[in-house]
């Protein structure tokens, strides 16, 4: 199977096409009319391979696959996604994810080295001319919110593939980019209330951010405290969003960032997605990229650990050339520097010419 | 259809090296329709018709309005029986077995109320052993007794009384009743908690008709005849305690039964649409910092199915902002679980003359009662001590203490107050 729109690979129970985000034909008979030999031959990277069994993985219903045993022990995996023997928490199949849809683009999503599952989760939506990049970070102290992290992502990815953006100007295209942002925050959200189950007194809830890049538009927006950068080869490296947490609202006071950004309480979120959640219009922010460089999407598994974005740009810089790889490595190096969250990385390389 | 849900309130961040984990379990049922749908219901009115029970004659008049209050509540279709308890309890209505509740047979049986005279003695374990036999006379599955007493248990030796309460448990629930100052609030209070039902003083028989009405309406409004309490803790792990905290005191720990080695199962009777909330710890063996794991599952099953479950966990961590928080519903029932012991504790030495642990254990429970802002139990303790200083707990004891007025204390004791932790 391949997508209609962009010819990557894809999976015949996929709605959307992983790498570009078209929808695809419902109807297994609209599939079938596609002769094997007039599909054009893919080659499925291990990255793409990976993305996709995480798909799978999580779309299976409980009672249509039996769940794998335990990784720790051996023993039956219950319903509840907890062994019934050991009580370990059954895997998610998100301990380290990879995805590298065009050439240009690569995203890396990881485990890190003290939580014990992966609660960050990435989409991305590549089409002619632009690109998507979302992140959105499960908050660990509510229940299941990998669940909400990575059916808000998917959800904000698929609403922005599909919009028909105007050919028209920058100003027409930012525009439309202001509008859509907005759009699949609130989509993002409805897919992260989804998961809540009746009852639950600490209900999923994730962060949110998206960074577009449209020719030299650039829009993002973000709830919460994952971050886009704008990272240019020349001319100031950007922070385009502003995170809604008890540390920014610290330094709006007047308390220096390195004090604020020290404190315990420092990551502490404002605003979130998810169903107990007070308000989720993203604060929407614009950019020109005036030449070439790295359009970076990440959670504050990465950016923890290097804050400013001048000196983000510099680490960055200094990984290798190739997105994929320098996505890998900027994961590695959190996780140097005591990986104790999450880590998720998306870059998209803009502007180069030829 | 019911619909039940489990709320798992606890802070399941834990420091290096901690092992307990504590959990507070909130079970809500709603939709549970009316007592009998599955299967039938039985209740049984027993009222002590003991020779005390003429002086004054108010008590005799007022229990005999008070089953007839109680009738009238009996749903149509319901089984019922009235036993009057003397030496050797007697059918008052029907002569055997139980009868099905329509207009004609509550008329039949408040008639027959209406004749209960004051006679004989007080032997409980025979009461509950003619109720029993009552219920096996009557094809219904949800079986609730309602058991009146002024008095002590003499007419039978403790064991006698004892061996009757093993012999029902698990057959019927009963709710005891207390009038008057001259019966036993630890006796009752064992009858009920075998029993699964409530103990209460009525200190007026005034009052009695009232509560008889109330109680009868709340076990009408069971429509759940049977549920159990299900917990699994993993392999490798201790159950310390598993507790009922509200809405009264009850631990549950010694009814248990050991299902599978990891799983344990505690009777909680019938459900009307309600709210109870539990208390779980458990010990694990400690993990690394980072690690998660679950270390309880708290089920509700009903008819063999699970209708809800809350999972309690651990996250090991060395974050202290987040492993030093104390969960508020831990600490609020774990106040209120003292409070209860300290109380009893404290009547207990009172009455045995033992002053100074007697000062002692009611000065905590003043203290406690303030901090958990539990104001029934403060306001029952005024009557017994002098509270000088609910904040360090000093109190004095009072000189002539109205012996209803220990007893409201005593009786009140495992009822808790509720907090609602804001998340």
């Amino acid at each position: 199977m391949t997508c209609p729109s962009c010819g990557a690979a894809v999976a015949e129970a996929d709605a959307f096409c992983e790498s570009c985000g078209t929808e695809l034909p419902a109807a297994a008979t609209d599939r079938a009319t596609l002769t094997p030999a007039t599909r054009p031959e893919v080659a499925q990277s291990a990255a793409e391979r990976s993305a996709r069994t995480q798909l799978i993985t999580l779309r299976a219903e409980p009672d249509e696959l039996p769940a794998p045993p335990c990784k720790s022990c051996g023993g039956a995996v219950g319903d509840d996604g907890w062994c019934t023997v050991c009580g370990a928490r059954a895997s998610n199949g998100r301990e380290h994810v990879t995805e590298a849809p065009t050439p240009t683009v690569a995203a890396v999503s990881d485990k890190g080295r003290i939580h014990p599952r992966n609660e960050d989760a990435f989409a991305i939506a590549t089409k002619d001319g632009w690109i998507a990049l979302v992140v959105c970070d499960g908050v660990t102290t509510a229940t299941d919110s990998d669940a909400a992290a990575y059916a808000a992502a998917q959800a904000a990815r698929n609403l922005l593939a599909a919009t028909d953006r105007p050919a028209g100007s920058a100003d027409d295209r930012q525009q439309h980019w202001c509008l859509q942002v907005k759009a699949a925050a609130l989509a993002a959200d409805e897919a992260a209330e989804a998961t809540a189950s009746k009852g639950d007194a600490n209900p999923p809830s994730c962060t949110f951010v998206v960074a577009i890049a449209d020719g030299d538009v650039i829009v993002a927006a973000s709830v919460g405290d994952s971050r886009a950068y704008w990272l240019p080869d020349e001319g100031p490296a950007e922070q385009l969003t502003v995170d809604d947490s008890w540390a920014t609202e610290q330094i709006k006071a007047g308390v220096s960032r390195e004090e604020a950004e020290a404190d315990p309480k420092a990551h502490a979120i404002t605003r979130w997605l998810g169903i107990d959640s007070p308000d989720v219009d993203p604060s929407t922010v614009t950019s020109t990229a005036k030449g070439p460089g790295w359009l970076l999407v990440c959670s504050d598994g990465l950016w923890n650990y290097c804050s400013d974005a001048a000196e983000l740009r510099d680490l960055v810089n200094a990984q290798p050339a190739e997105p994929l790889a320098r996505a890998e490595a900027l994961v590695d190096w959190a996780n140097q520097q005591g990986g104790h969250d999450n880590i998720t990385v998306t870059l998209a390389r803009i502007g180069d010419t030829g | 259809m019911a619909d039940w849900t489990a709320q798992v309130f606890q802070n399941e961040y834990l420091p290096d090296g901690a092992t307990d984990v504590h959990a507070i379990v909130t079970v809500t049922s709603q939709g549970t329709g009316q007592a009998g749908e599955n299967g039938g219901a039985a209740e049984a009115i027993i009222i002590d018709c003991s020779g005390s029970m003429g002086a004054p004659r108010s008590k005799i008049i007022a229990a005999r309005q008070a089953a007839a209050a109680a009738i009238d509540e009996i749903a149509d279709g319901t089984w019922f029986a009235v036993i009057a308890g003397v030496g050797l309890a007697q059918a008052v209505y029907p002569q055997t077995g139980m009868v099905q509740a329509s207009e004609r047979t509550r008329a039949v049986a408040s008639a027959a109320v209406s004749q209960l005279s004051p006679q004989g003695g007080t032997a409980i374990g025979q009461w509950l052993l003619t109720g029993f036999e009552a219920f096996r006379a009557a094809p219904a599955a949800q079986r609730h007794a309602i058991l009146l007493t002024d008095g002590k248990n003499e007419g039978e030796s403790a064991q006698q009384l004892q061996s009757a309460i093993d012999t029902v448990t698990g057959e019927f629930q009963c709710d005891c009743r207390g009038v008057g100052a001259d019966w036993d609030v630890n006796e009752l209070r064992g009858i009920a908690d075998a029993l699964l039902g409530t103990v209460e003083l009525i200190a007026d028989p005034a009052d009695m008709a009232a509560d008889f009405q109330a109680m009868m309406q709340t076990a009408m409004g069971r429509g759940i005849a049977d549920a159990k309490l299900k917990v699994w803790a993993p392999q490798g792990a201790e159950l310390l305690f598993v507790r009922q905290v509200a809405p009264t005191v009850a631990d549950l720990t010694d009814r248990r039964v050991n299902v599978t080695p990891l799983i344990t199962e505690y009777p909680t009777g019938a459900w009307g649409d309600e709210s109870r909330d539990y208390h779980v710890a458990v010990r694990v063996p400690p993990k690394t910092l980072g690690a998660e794991q679950l270390v309880a599952r708290v089920q509700i099953e009903v008819g063999g199915q699970v209708v809800t479950q809350g999972l309690v966990k651990a996250l090991w961590s060395d974050q202290t902002e987040l492993t030093t928080r104390i969960n508020p519903a831990v600490a609020h029932y774990t106040g209120q679980v003292e409070l209860a012991q300290v109380i009893q504790e404290g009547l207990a030495a009172k009455a045995e003359g033992d002053t100074d642990t007697a000062t002692f254990k009611l000065g905590r429970a003043a203290q406690l009662a303030a901090e958990t802002g539990n104001e029934d139990a403060t306001q029952k303790l005024k009557k017994v001590v002098d509270i000088e200083d609910p904040v360090t707990g000093t109190v004095r004891l009072k000189r002539d203490v109205a012996k209803l007025d220990e007893m409201a204390l005593d009786t009140a004791s495992t009822k808790t107050t509720r907090v609602r932790p804001s998340a």
